[in-house]
């Protein structure tokens, strides 16, 4: 029971972490990215790969994770400099649907469909991951981490310059804003905090394949980051916990039949996200319906 | 031969696309409601007709109104209960696609439970092909989409220029408040943009059914095409949707010669994202603000 809590309260924190980090390019820039899902499979497939072949010191994955998803980032914030709002949805998806094909179909290095296993556990100072108690207090740290740069990075200039963009770009440009550096920065931060998330995922599994990086992931951190509350430091935490503890409550209602509990727990977020939209647009967090124009 | 082969199969594929996408972009275009829920009306549509032409066997007349009714029921529906209550105090068109998001997911899963997760396909004797020339196989099926396609095209131009009703939609498309000072009512002028771009599935979903099958995850992909097809097309123009959707139809064949067939999906979106970055208006689309 206690393996089975502490297995639940790893995985939160990583969907906390993706839905942290989505929610700062979301809520505060403004950038309705539908690729998430994409960033966090970079995490993923480059922390299997590093340790897989390299080493399996956590900080070196780490870096090397953050890094390159940073990179990537930036085939996200192109589209994010030129267009807004449905284009820039339509953009992303299109990102997230080539990535899916190229963790796929990249046999030699992502491991293709059958995905790559046998990841070793992680050293970090001489000191190797193993239990899922040693886990539970990485992502525990890496989740509070997360929390602190976000509130940091939104409390301060950079945040209000962000925001300052997401309401009005020419606004913004008008007060001196260096609107393409800003949003390129904020991309290149979420994309790499999310490939945070991605490593924790790799290593804790010891196991990825592509399905956990599909379209249905980055809506399922979509739909955690609305349910909580968007641009609400704490919502997408809260988004979570409710998208989390949700498979979890069902499996305890007896009338459900197993085989269509992922069914129902689809169909439950999806009404979540219609009726919440309806009548509370700030989420279960957010105090006040925002009158955003894009 | 093989190309040849792989260019009708675009075109065949290229009509149902051209169909889809005219249904987005015509109620995205004139109502500026992101619907990303157009997937899910033509999921409902297939399925729809399914039942009654294969399962209930009513025949093809009476299945086939009821497919049309069904899809424009859950357009029209959608708008009202969905979109117009949220329009009410927010007009941000995040709320609304997420919304939109939503009511397709429950769609897809409804009618995961009610038909199951596999593929269904109505069969007829016109989705047999016929080699044609030595190596070219073409079905009945791949003519009559071809033709659906432009008898729906020139209906929705004739509307769309020799009828009041087709005049205000433009009008509304460009610009609502002066639609709304012309004494039109813009809400309900909404409605019909939602019914005829919900019953424009109607015949795309039925040749899919009797082609390539239905299954309750589709709308996704039809969703992604239409999108796709919309803002290649350029936004609002039916012309744009329609060469941009026989484009995405040739694309995703035609890759076929040249890559695995797992890339197609990524071939599209390699066009789409080009387009973004370098031509985001589209083929025929005013330039965009942003």
């Amino acid at each position: 029971m206690l393996a089975y809590l502490q297995n639940i309260v790893v995985l939160f924190s990583i969907n906390a972490i993706l839905a942290l980090t989505l929610n700062f390019i979301m809520g505060y820039a403004g950038i309705f990215s539908l690729a998430h899902a994409v960033f966090f499979g970079i995490g993923a497939y480059t922390a299997a790969f590093v340790a897989l072949n390299y080493t399996d010191s956590l900080v070196l994955c780490m870096l090397a994770a953050m890094g390159l998803s940073a990179v990537i980032s930036m085939a996200l914030a192109l589209p994010a400099l030129r267009v807004r709002g449905e284009y820039f949805v339509a953009a992303s998806l299109g990102l997230q649907m080539i990535g899916v094909t190229i963790f796929s179909e990249w046999k030699s290095v992502t491991g293709g469909l059958g995905g790559m296993v046998g990841i070793p556990s992680p050293v970090f100072l001489g000191y190797t991951f193993r239990s899922t108690t040693d886990f539970l207090i990485l992502a525990g740290v890496i989740l509070i981490g997360i929390l602190v740069i976000t509130s940091l990075l939104v409390r301060g200039s950079f945040g209000r310059s962000l925001m300052a963009i997401r309401d009005s770009e020419s606004a913004a440009q008008a007060y001196g804003k260096s609107v393409n550096t800003v949003k390129t920065l904020s991309v290149a931060i979420s994309a790499g905090l999310a490939a945070l998330g991605g490593v924790l995922y790799a290593f804790y599994m010891s196991f990825v394949n592509v399905e956990v990086f599909t379209l249905d992931m980055s809506i399922l951190l979509m739909a955690m980051v609305i349910i909580g509350g968007t641009g609400t430091l704490i919502g997408p935490v809260v988004g979570a916990a409710i998208v989390m503890a949700l498979p979890a409550a069902l499996t305890y209602l007896p009338f459900i039949p197993p085989g269509e509990l992922g069914t129902i727990q689809q169909i439950i977020y999806g009404s979540a996200m219609v009726i919440l939209m309806m009548y509370r647009p700030g989420g279960v967090v957010g105090a006040r319906a925002k009158g955003k124009s894009t | 031969m093989l190309y040849l082969q792989l260019l009708v199969n675009g075109i065949q594929t290229g009509a149902l696309y051209a169909l889809i996408a005219a249904g987005f972009s015509l109620i995205f275009g004139m109502t500026r409601i992101f619907h990303a829920a157009h997937g899910a009306t033509f999921t409902i549509a297939g399925f729809v007709f399914y039942e009654f032409y294969a399962v209930l066997e009513w025949g093809l007349i009476p299945s086939v109104l009821a497919c049309a009714a069904a899809a424009a029921l859950f357009g029209v529906l959608l708008n009202r209960w969905v979109y117009v209550v949220i329009q009410r105090h927010e007009g941000s068109f995040f709320t609304v696609f997420a919304a939109s998001f939503g009511a397709a997911i429950v769609v897809q899963n409804l009618i995961a439970i009610f038909f199951g997760k596999g593929m269904v396909t109505v069969s007829t004797p016109l989705s047999r092909s016929i080699e044609l020339m030595p190596g070219l196989y073409i079905a009945p099926m791949a003519f009559i989409a071809v033709i659906t396609a432009i008898i729906c095209f020139a209906l929705l131009h004739y509307l769309f220029t020799h009828t009041n009703m087709g005049v205000a939609l433009r009008a509304l498309g460009e610009n609502p408040v002066l639609v709304d000072v012309f004494g039109l009512n813009p809400k309900s002028l909404g409605k019909y943009a939602f019914l005829i771009g919900s019953v424009l599935v109607v015949p795309a979903a039925i040749l899919t059914a009797a082609t390539s099958g239905l299954n309750p995850a589709m709308g996704h992909h039809v969703m992604m095409i239409s999108i796709a097809a919309t803002i290649v097309g350029g936004v609002g123009s039916l012309r744009g949707a329609a060469m941009a959707g026989l484009l995405f139809g040739l694309a995703e064949n035609l890759s076929l010669a040249f890559f695995d067939p797992q890339w197609s999906e990524a071939v599209t979106f390699v066009i789409l994202f080009l387009f973004i970055i370098f031509r985001p208006g589209g083929f025929y689309g005013r330039a965009i603000v942003s």
